[in-house]
């Protein structure tokens, strides 16, 4: 086992992969506001997957990193609204009982891990074709 | 797992033999993750203040330094919004014979000795080399503000 690295430093990572676009091509994050020294909220997107009803759509997520990130896992809100079982119909929440790598959160995961996984899910054969809101329209 | 016998002793000559000036503690579950303050240096914008930073030791630490981010709110050229340093012993001029002491050392002389060439506030660096008085005038404002003792 190797040295644990602490939240901040964690999330310097994170912030250097994303704003480099290290990471997959259909997902993105980057910091809220540029002057937050806690790194507590983010923003993310998700390009829709192809052959799926999300085609071409674009959905933005708020992800809040806790103190007690990456222990735990951080809180996603979808802001552009969709219609997905691990989705909070009212408020756009996801749902931490609902989607895998949420319910067995493990250190090493990021937000990244997570945005693939919710792009992924929205794919699976049980939810491409599930009826979406108007596009744009937001909770 | 183990903590290497070079850390324990850097860590054991920091709290017998403290630098003036700098306090480097760890936090007691995670051996790697050091509180620091650094006192501003005398005839610098940053005299008075005490900053605070924070310090962690990678798994290949002595071979890649350490990383360290100000987690006081400072105006410099060379630490940007997010308490980034831009230092070269931080990055290419590091070699495993520096230690935490040595670097500690290196970020407080950085604050008595701003380089607005090598910038990484970009617009912190642009005002200080058009206007250096009102520069440091915020930056003695900044100290007041978030780094007061």
């Amino acid at each position: 086992m190797g040295a644990k690295v602490p939240r901040n430093f964690r999330l310097l990572e994170e912030l250097e992969k994303g704003e480099k676009g290290l990471g997959a091509e259909a997902c993105s994050y980057g910091l809220e506001d540029g002057d937050d020294l806690l790194m507590s909220n983010w923003n993310g997107t998700i390009l829709g997957p192809p052959h799926s009803v999300h085609e071409n759509r674009i959905y933005s997520l708020r992800i809040h990193c806790g103190d007690q990130y990456p222990d735990v896992p951080p809180d996603v809100i979808f802001i552009t609204k969709i219609n997905l079982p691990c989705v909070d119909a009212k408020n756009g929440k996801v749902d931490a009982t609902k989607l895998p790598c949420l319910v067995q959160w493990k250190r090493d995961f990021t937000m990244e891990t997570i945005l693939i996984e919710l792009r992924r899910y929205m794919a699976l054969p049980q939810h491409k074709k599930l009826p979406q809101p108007p596009e744009g329209t937001q909770f | 797992m183990a903590l290497p016998k070079r850390i324990i002793k850097e860590t054991e000559r920091l709290m017998a033999e403290p630098v003036p000036g700098i306090s480097a503690v760890p936090h007691e579950d995670n051996l790697r993750y050091f509180d620091v303050t650094i006192d501003g240096p005398s005839q610098s914008p940053y005299e008075q203040g005490t900053f605070k930073l924070e310090l962690f030791l990678p798994d290949d630490y002595p071979m890649t330094p350490p990383k360290v981010r100000f987690l006081t709110k400072i105006y410099h050229p060379n630490i940007d919004k997010l308490g980034r340093i831009c230092l070269d012993v931080l990055k290419s001029n590091w070699s495993p014979a520096l230690q935490i002491r040595t670097i500690l050392l290196s970020i407080q002389a950085l604050l008595g000795a701003p380089n607005p060439d090598d910038p990484l506030a970009n617009d912190v660096a642009k005002r200080w080399k058009e206007d250096q008085n009102a520069a440091i005038q915020t930056a003695r404002d900044w100290t007041t503000q978030y780094a007061k003792k």
